[in-house]
């Protein structure tokens, strides 16, 4: 992940809110509320996040309380904690992660399922016929 | 065409007020002089010059005297010089003169650039950037549109231009701050921290358009050496721009000229 923030949230800074940026975030600090980027979300160690946080990426190193969505790559290091659902693109949980929630990738990634095409109303009928069944009277 | 507001107080020698105006002869560009005092505050020459309708303003001094000149000709079609006598490094650094003699050649070149000015509640002006006056670490409280941040802050610093800190968007102010002093100056290590892995994890920066600051005590906002307000106080880019003269070859600092 590129290294050039926009806007940092630094070690014993508590910001309350909703945190929107064009650029790049790394907290380092507590956030209590929402955190949204068009670019890379960095989540540092000593940095704990309640409230859903989005972005293209996300790297996490310390703690979220809430929902993820990363629309390219969420990568949770071994000091990373999740408590809460995850919806991304692509996942990476480094061993010694904490991940307690749902995962879910974006539904166009999901194989389709062929669906058998309805018996038409008329050949139903038919066969029942054939068979001497619930004939028509 | 030239109005020249002149800070003594900043001149080393009182000849070397004469030196400055005969090289101002020299060049061509000689005007009409005035002097702030007791009974003519520097807002009040400035209003004198403009209601003469001169069409450029300069300063010859230091921050104070650019600052108070760029607060009236914020929005204003009339160009605004600076002199350097004592300047900050990130003013001198942004008009492209070291010391007066290059000031004055600016003025004849006459390269202008706009730019945007930090404002505070009370109508003080900022062009390069200011401080809050901490002796020790303070909790702060710092109101922005969408969210609040508080801290206890070692170096609080807002800037609208700064040497060490590239600006990334000429439509924000940059609010850095500290949770212990960094050995540098805190723009130095942010700056220097933009690009490379963040080692100093106290450190924050966030872009605002406005701001809100409150703190325990009333605590001084320095520009340079001198006080241009108290918190609690609100601090804002300016929606208008003011009309710079810069050093004809020169670093861009924000966007197209």
């Amino acid at each position: 992940m590129e290294n050039t923030f926009d806007t940092i949230i630094g070690l014993n800074v508590v910001l309350k809110g909703n945190l929107h940026n064009k650029g790049s975030i790394q907290v380092n600090g507590t956030i209590e509320g929402e955190v949204k980027s068009d670019e890379n979300i960095n989540v540092g160690e000593t940095a704990q996040i309640k409230g859903p946080v989005s972005a293209k990426s996300i790297e996490v190193s310390g703690e979220i309380r809430g929902l993820i969505e990363a629309s390219e790559k969420l990568e949770i290091n071994p000091t990373g904690r999740i408590y809460g659902d995850i919806n991304a693109k692509s996942l990476v949980i480094k061993q010694g992660a904490t991940f307690v929630g749902k995962s879910i990738m974006p539904s166009s990634e999901m194989p389709k399922v062929e669906e058998k095409p309805p018996v038409e109303k008329e050949n139903k009928e038919k066969v029942e016929d054939k068979l001497g069944f619930f004939s028509k009277r | 065409m030239y109005y020249y507001i002149f800070d003594i107080r900043k001149c080393k020698k009182r000849a070397q007020v004469e030196d400055i105006k005969n090289y101002l002869l020299s060049l061509g560009i000689s005007g009409e002089y005035t002097y702030p005092s007791s009974a003519q505050t520097i807002d009040e020459l400035i209003d004198v010059g403009l209601s003469k309708q001169f069409n450029t303003i300069v300063g010859i001094g230091g921050d104070e005297i650019a600052n108070a000149i760029a607060g009236k000709l914020c929005g204003r079609t009339e160009a605004m010089g600076i002199i350097p006598l004592e300047v900050s490094p990130d003013l001198s650094a942004l008009i492209g003169a070291k010391n007066w003699r290059e000031g004055c050649e600016n003025l004849r070149f006459r390269k202008i650039q706009e730019i945007r000015i930090g404002k505070t509640a009370n109508n003080h002006a900022f062009i390069t950037n200011v401080n809050l006056d901490i002796k020790s670490p303070l909790e702060v409280t710092i109101e922005f549109k969408d969210f609040l941040v508080q801290a206890k802050v070692a170096n609080l610093t807002i800037s609208n231009f700064s040497l060490d800190l590239p600006k990334l968007n000429e439509n924000f102010l940059d609010i850095t701050m500290s949770s212990i002093n960094p050995k540098e100056s805190l723009l130095h290590s942010i700056g220097s921290m933009l690009g490379l892995k963040n080692e100093n994890k106290g450190l924050s920066l966030i872009r605002a358009r406005s701001l809100r600051i409150f703190t325990k005590y009333q605590t001084p906002l320095l520009c340079g050496e001198y006080s241009i307000a108290k918190t609690p106080q609100l601090l804002e880019i300016s929606d208008e721009k003011i009309r710079l003269i810069i050093a004809r070859k020169g670093q861009t600092f924000w966007g197209t000229q």
